[in-house]
């Protein structure tokens, strides 16, 4: 894991201390409203529903279980006693009070963490594959650049006023985890030759004109990285649209002027900006590098007679490891998902006591590491397969052993109407009454993986337009009104849902997900075709008539 | 033609706690059974104007109208996201993942 | 207007064009007026609006004293990239942000390249001189090497291996 040095810790220190003398001429009135929310934004505190709510980085979504119990101490001390993992791999506390927040800020400066541009017109935490160090057909362990990007994109000078969020994403396997064909720009390693260096794609978004990205550079050499980026943000900090806020997103401009005459431009700019005064030196990435050197895991054999005997005794174990783990590229080794999806549980959700008890397991069983995963779950991911069913068992505990990774159940949902100041309509009871109906763990298997995603409003934090059954949930008149979509793909081969039609009541949509379901497995060419599979070669048609034809 | 005026009280931020407070006969509440009622929109227009010296005073930030019932006998929001907003708290249970 | 720099206020050197132009000295015109500003002898500052291509005043670089780039509000970032655009571009005059900036961006402008702050008199009035001497104190480390001889903290880095 990347450790700060002397020079990390003086820039956050100061950070909270800029931070707390903006809270104080805040309430001196020297700031306005108008004037503080861009600030107190760019340090992740929004003003919600009911209260602040303050979002802080996992940068690439590593943390420590140092880290970990920091925020469980933080989730007790300041708030009320949990916090909620989000799709971006941070954390947000949903009660924290403004005069309390530089406290909590010095806190988190204590376990190398902070608030950073978690919010704002500015570059947003860079998320990463949760599979770093872990698949086996990684290029290179993608947080060495999206630890690059975190330093170089901190209080840019020049980009700290966008006309809108940036967000970035870097992954270095073929298989896509991190949703990069949605992010504004997207960043994958590559070997060409036998040179590292970068495929880089911009333009991807979701909210109300959701995109999917477009390819900027085949090839981007590794030395070129930041200067690359830096003229690719000025394009867009000089031309992008500020007349309107919901055109001012990268992926507008881009599809305004084209891919090849934004292209044109940043090379253009590229070509004529100090390179040299912008890229990260060699020894620069060789030292951040180092910090990323995988664990020392001793090879092991892939099957353990006692794990083995284990599933045979407990199904929900078996269950669980089928479900749960992913191919480490050391034998006899394991990445874990511990699931925030407990059947009738709040997506994303983890009570203090939990992230304590979760820091515990990745002490003793994962290297003291954890992810979070842009699907609102954490990943142990160096954990022998010998020591599965210790895991399981102390997970099982803390009532976080759904074996649903992946499964109907495994639903990504925004906070929405329970908690957010911009939502139409709530998304985390919708997400609790799915898990609910399809809570058997062997219907699930049944069905197989699919991916619902679920937001309370057009801006599409909770990803619905990239779900194999999408649900926005909006407001028709005061009602709350649900539209679903199908055939949505977060990965690689990004594809934004289709709408089936008219929207469903807040009471109907559990049985809509049932009837869309039935209909798949219905119509599934054997039980190896997934949802999607199914999905593509039939179309639409077949579930609109289920969903509307008795009507 | 404008719309016709609904009974409203006004809302906003406590500026330091950050939780919704109502506008009542002594000041900012956490109750909006509490709160003044606006009857007439030239009542709602003096609300606003008393609101925005709260806000220039940083006392609360944020302060905007809710449209309100008063079936029950005091003021209650008609739409969810107010009613939700003026509970205090999400409708669901929180902090309990299992 | 306060204006005011590094050192903090200071004196403003540059009178605002009237309907005819003086026969010697200073002068801030704005853009629209540059050609008629580049005909005269004087010494010439150009105000520009934050939708100006910066390249486009690279011929005139050595005519411009100075030029005061537009902010219609804090949390329009253009004029950054202007700055940061200008200087890369070999602009040596002055460098000047107009508008309503807060004192929480002094230490991003200085490092995208401004000498100066223009301030509305109602911002000024809010913001006590001392927010904003305070900034440099308050923001002393940077991981991008700007300008005005910040080194970077890679530089640092460096240095100090």
């Amino acid at each position: 894991m990347y450790r700060y040095d002397e020079f990390d810790h003086r820039f956050v220190a100061e950070r909270a201390a800029e931070f707390r003398d903006q809270v104080r001429r805040r309430l001196a009135g020297h700031l306005t409203e108008a004037e503080f929310k861009p600030l107190r934004l760019m340090n992740g505190l929004y003003l919600q529903l009911h209260a602040y709510m303050l979002r802080v980085a996992i940068p690439y979504g590593t943390l420590g279980s140092r880290q970990m119990r920091q925020l469980a101490m933080i989730a007790e001390k300041w708030d009320k006693g949990y916090g909620h993992f989000t799709t971006r791999q941070n954390i947000q506390f949903n009660w924290p009070k403004l005069k309390d927040v530089p406290d909590i800020i010095d806190a988190l400066a204590e376990v190398e963490m902070h608030a950073i541009q978690t919010s704002g017109n500015c570059i947003r935490n860079t998320t990463s594959d949760p599979y770093s160090a872990v698949a086996a057909d990684e290029v290179e362990d993608p947080r060495i650049t999206a630890e690059v990007i975190r330093q170089w994109s901190s209080l840019h000078p020049e980009f700290t006023f966008l006309g809108r969020k940036f967000k970035i994403a870097v992954t270095g396997c073929e298989e896509d985890r991190t949703a990069l064909l949605l992010h504004d720009i997207g960043i994958q390693v590559v070997r060409k030759d036998g040179e590292t260096g970068y495929r880089v794609t911009v333009g991807g978004g979701m909210g109300r004109t959701p995109m999917i990205a477009k390819e900027l550079r085949a090839f981007l050499p590794r030395a070129d990285l930041l200067p690359y980026l830096e003229a690719a943000l000025r394009v867009y900090n000089l031309h992008g649209r500020r007349d309107n806020k919901y055109k001012a997103r990268i992926k507008i401009l881009v599809h305004e002027i084209g891919i090849e005459a934004y292209a044109e431009q940043v090379e253009a700019e590229f070509a004529a900006m100090d390179r040299d005064a912008v890229a990260a030196p060699s020894e620069e990435i060789e030292r951040i590098r180092a910090y990323f050197q995988p664990p020392e895991l001793a090879e092991r054999s892939a099957s353990s007679p006692l794990i083995e005997q284990m599933k045979e005794a407990s199904p929900e174990f078996a269950a669980w490891v089928a479900q749960n783990t992913f191919p480490h590229r050391v034998p006899g080794h394991v990445a874990a998902t511990i699931s925030l999806k407990p059947i009738g549980g709040a997506p994303g959700d983890a009570t203090a006591d939990q992230m304590r008890a979760m820091a515990d397991i990745a002490e003793t069983y994962s290297r003291d590491e954890m992810r979070v995963t842009h699907e609102q779950n954490i990943v142990l991911p160096h954990v022998a397969i010998e020591d599965l069913y210790k895991v399981w068992k102390a997970l099982a505990a803390i009532g976080l052993d759904a074996p649903n990774k992946g499964l109907v159940t495994d639903i990504i949902a925004c906070p929405g109407l329970d908690y957010c100041a911009l939502a139409t309509a709530r998304s985390i009871p919708v997400a609790q009454r799915i898990a609910e109906r399809f809570a058997s763990t062997q219907r699930q298997k049944e069905i197989g993986p699919l991916q619902i995603k679920i937001s309370g409003c057009i801006n599409a934090c909770g990803h619905h337009h990239v779900g194999h059954i999408g649900i926005l949930g909006l407001d028709r008149a005061g009602i709350e009104s649900y539209q679903i979509t199908l055939g949505g793909d977060a990965t690689e081969t990004a594809a934004l849902g289709e709408r089936t039609g008219p929207g469903f009541g807040y009471d109907e949509v559990p049985e809509v997900i049932e009837k869309i379901i039935d209909t798949y497995i219905g119509l599934r060419d054997g039980d190896r075709e997934s949802f999607i599979q199914t999905y593509r070669r039939v179309g639409m048609e077949p579930f609109k008539e289920v969903l509307y034809a008795a009507a | 033609m404008a719309k016709p005026f609904t009974t409203s009280v006004i809302t906003a931020h406590d500026l330091v706690e950050g939780h919704a407070v109502f506008l009542g006969p002594e000041g900012w509440t956490r109750d909006i059974a509490a709160s003044m009622v606006a009857l007439t929109a030239e009542q709602a227009e003096e609300f606003t104007a008393l609101a925005q010296r709260h806000v220039d005073g940083n006392t609360v930030v944020e302060p905007y109208l809710i449209e309100v019932s008063l079936d029950g006998g005091s003021p209650f929001p008609i739409a969810r996201r107010e009613q939700i907003r003026a509970s205090g708290e999400p409708t669901i249970a929180f902090g309990r993942a299992a | 207007m306060q204006l005011l720099d590094a050192t903090g206020e200071i004196d403003d050197l540059w009178p605002e064009a009237g309907e005819t132009l003086p026969d010697a000295g200073r002068i801030l015109v704005p853009l629209e007026r540059l050609e008629q500003a580049l005909a005269s002898p004087l010494e010439i500052g150009v105000h520009i609006p934050n939708d100006t291509d910066p390249k486009s005043l690279i011929p005139h670089f050595g005519r411009l004293a100075m030029i005061s780039v537009d902010f219609p509000s804090f949390a329009d970032g253009r004029g950054f990239s202007i700055g940061r655009c200008l200087r890369g571009e070999g602009f040596v005059g002055r460098l000047r942000a107009t508008g309503p900036v807060i004192s929480d961006q002094f230490t991003y402008l200085m490092q995208c390249g401004f000498d100066e702050i223009a301030l509305p008199d109602a911002v000024a009035s809010r913001q006590p001189l001392e927010d904003w001497l305070s900034q440099p104190e308050l923001v002393t480390l940077g991981y991008q090497r700007g300008r005005q001889g910040r080194g970077s903290i890679l530089d640092q880095r460096r240095n100090h291996a």
